[in-house]
């Protein structure tokens, strides 16, 4: 991230950013005093369900690794959610992010049916151990779903350090070939990186073309693709289940394994269940029953929230939740997000949660 | 003038049933909120900025009477809606679905020199929660006025239409102190070390805002310093007597009750909704004159609804208006003069003894 100048270090005590991204806005979208922010340059469709969108970052947005995430919020009905992608660099300084809608997908629904060129997008700080491998061993890419979009980061960057690579290959699995993303840009990196092989395995096609393959991830399938399995450094990308099972053919049995799933919102448990609550400042675990009012239940394992009212009325006891699923008492319905703000007192647990406090 | 309305009992189960509809009325609410309540209070925002920039842009001609003028009310509708349909109830949290650090409840910082952690303590817990209990709802005369007959006179209060004056013209400096507890302060039951600590962030709050409208803002007007400077004063001045009137009217009324603390004793939530009501009273007025109250011309609807979008109280009142017409319970509501007039003759009225009036036995519910 940038550091401010001298001339912003002097101005800051004098300066109510809020104030300062108010009326910078008016001269452009993106201008801001501290926050992050991307305009959205172009759209194209990449797949079906999937999106491409061209960003202009401003000069708050910080650098990333290829095979990294980012965090990108957008506000859906008035809420601001977040959710991560794993964007690339295009050069002269935009990035892109690919977008996979997923069924009932709040973000991704937005990102890929309602955001338009001239949006505005916040951009957290990058995340994630998949930056690029070393160049001394060969390198397998296995991915699944959305999971292509931190590997084509990579075979981006690759493309440019072409006379040193080792040899890489793309396991690229989807459910149909209709799914399949970047198709094209993938038959030009294959030009132009020989060591490159990609192979696309479809799960739900009825007929299967000559170069495609079928099936879920198995040794023998993985052999028969992959030959000297043993000597790879494998990153994996996919749905929870997906790299679970990569992971358990494959952990121990390779030079290197790095990978990184999708979380799903963890089923609710039933009423009375015990629950995880994870304090996310004092790194405190605790076990509490899920559909107890959230302020109580603390208190018994002798935490001290503040608090005021103790009946959804006064705010005082409200803290960020960082993950996990919770319900308003007061008839606010479930919540799956992390959100800014949430009132201990009339709001419980349903399955492991994870609080600001 | 007195409390002549016809308060007929409910029995615990109607005010069982009466807090049902109530609750339910709020799920209904809460199942609509979205988009439109988020391009709302952003559209709110804007127009305290713009009113702002406005007022303060005209005062820097301000030599130019009509400008001073105009740059003035400007300035004093920028700081009305800052304080009230914007910061009020940002800081109850109604906004915090949007999860937008603009709109945040715990952390939005408002434009008067009272902090705003002593307001969410002394307005959010202490009002809201025990709102009209005497003894523990500081807003019940603020520690300086007699405002019912349940208050035992002293002859101090002799003075107090003299004192609510001055506690009007200068209403946002008492917000400031309401919670630095000057008067165990004073009866020696806090330190002055303690009283020294408790100033502090109140102490820097109120430093800012005095250097922001009548230094730095004067200063680069340069050779117009003096008009700035009395614009800001007299938007200032505005703004506290506009926020003292609304504030009154809210539960000063007439027919607006106090209770004792026992009433909190195993109170049930139909129970609290009911002290809620009777505690509180509304203001009749066009669209433009909510806003400009922070929609707290629906007092009743906000003390039922304190997180619920304050945009939403006016559709909310005609069914809380009906449920409470089905149950016999009064509906406190008039005109903002009518209103006014009744807690303008509470001021004077009990500034002079009257007949202790005794709690004990009040309730809100009888047993069947």
């Amino acid at each position: 991230m940038p550091t401010a100048g001298p001339l912003k270090r002097m101005l800051s005590p004098l300066v109510n950013p809020q104030v300062f991204d108010f009326w910078a806005s008016h001269l452009s979208p993106t201008l801001s005093w501290e926050r992050p922010l991307a305009k959205v340059l172009a759209r194209r469709v990449e797949a079906r369900d999937t999106v491409t969108l061209e960003l202009k970052p401003n000069r708050h947005v910080g650098g990333f690794a290829p095979g990294q995430h980012v965090s990108v919020t957008v506000s859906v009905d008035g809420v601001r959610l977040t959710r991560s992608y794993s964007p690339s660099w295009l050069g002269r300084g935009r990035m892109a992010v690919t977008v996979k809608k997923i069924p009932g997908g709040k973000v991704s629904g937005w990102l890929t049916e309602h955001c338009r060129v001239g949006d505005v997008l916040e951009i957290g700080p990058a995340f994630g151990d998949m930056t690029q491998p070393t160049l001394d061993r060969p390198w397998l890419l296995v991915a699944a779903g959305s999971g292509i979009t931190p590997m084509m980061s990579l075979l981006r960057q690759a493309a440019t350090q072409p006379p040193s690579l080792p040899p890489i290959t793309l396991l690229y699995w989807a459910r149909t070939r209709a799914d399949l993303c970047f198709l094209r840009e993938l038959d030009q990196l294959a030009g132009r990186l020989p060591s490159l092989t990609v192979h696309r395995i479809l799960t739900r096609e009825s007929a299967l073309l000559p170069e495609e393959h079928g099936g879920r991830p198995d040794e023998t399938l993985l052999r028969a693709l992959v030959p000297d399995l043993g000597a790879r450094q494998v990153y994996a990308c996919g749905p929870a289940g997906f790299v679970a099972a990569v992971r358990a053919l494959l952990a121990g049995q390779v030079a290197a394994f790095e990978a990184e799933a999708f979380s799903l919102p963890a089923a609710s448990v039933l009423s009375g269940a015990p629950v995880q609550v994870t304090l996310g400042r004092s790194g405190r675990v605790l076990s509490v029953p899920a559909g107890a009012p959230l302020l109580a239940a603390l208190e018994a394992a002798g935490e001290r929230p503040a608090h005021g009212c103790r009946m959804g009325i006064c705010n005082t006891c409200v803290c960020g939740k960082l993950a996990g699923t919770t319900e308003d008492l007061l008839g606010g319905g479930l919540s799956h997000e992390p959100v800014g703000a949430m009132k201990l007192c009339v709001s419980t647990a349903l399955t492991d949660i994870t609080l600001d406090l | 003038m007195t409390t002549a309305v016809a308060r007929r009992p409910l029995s615990a189960d109607e005010v069982t049933r009466f807090g049902a509809e109530i609750d339910a009325l709020r799920e209904r609410t809460l199942a609509d909120i979205g988009d439109v309540d988020a391009r709302y209070i952003r559209r709110i925002h804007a127009a305290v900025r713009y009113t702002e920039i406005l007022g303060r842009g005209l005062l820097f001609f301000g030599l130019f009477p009509p400008a001073w003028l105009l740059g003035t009310l400007l300035l004093g509708v920028s700081k009305i809606l800052e304080n009230m349909e914007l910061g009020h109830n940002v800081m109850h949290g109604q906004y915090d679905w949007m999860n937008d650090p603009r709109f945040d409840g715990k952390t939005y910082e408002w434009d008067i020199v009272g902090t705003s952690d002593n307001w969410r303590k002394t307005h959010n817990f202490k009002h809201h929660t025990y709102t009209n209990i005497k003894g523990m709802d500081d807003d019940v005369g603020y520690g300086l006025l007699r405002l019912f007959p349940e208050q035992r006179w002293r002859p101090f209060f002799l003075g107090q239409p003299l004192y609510a004056v001055i506690f009007a013209l200068l209403f946002q400096w008492g917000v400031a102190i309401q919670d630095l507890r000057l008067g165990a302060y004073f009866a020696g039951r806090m330190s002055a070390a303690e009283l020294r600590e408790q100033f502090r962030p109140v102490g820097r709050k109120m430093r800012r805002q005095l250097l922001k409208d009548y230094v730095f803002f004067p200063l680069i007007a340069g050779p117009f310093f003096l008009p700035v400077l009395l614009g800001n004063l007299v938007a200032n001045g505005l703004r506290n007597l506009w926020t003292f009137m609304i504030i009154f009217c809210g539960h000063f009324t007439a027919n607006a009750e106090v209770f004792p603390k026992s009433v909190l004793e195993n109170e049930t939530r139909g129970q609290w909704y009911l002290r809620q009501l009777r505690g509180s009273s509304n203001l009749r007025g066009g669209r433009l004159f909510h806003i400009l109250s922070g929609n707290l011309s629906h007092q009743i609807e906000h003390h039922l609804f304190p997180d619920i979008p304050a945009r939403r109280y006016a559709a909310m009142s005609h069914e809380v208006r009906a449920i409470c017409e089905r149950y016999g319970i009064y509906y406190n509501t008039g005109s903002l003069w009518a209103q006014f007039g009744q807690v303008v003759w509470r001021i004077v009225r009990y500034a002079l003894p009257s007949k202790p009036v005794s709690m004990e036995g009040r309730r809100l519910v009888v047993s069947e």
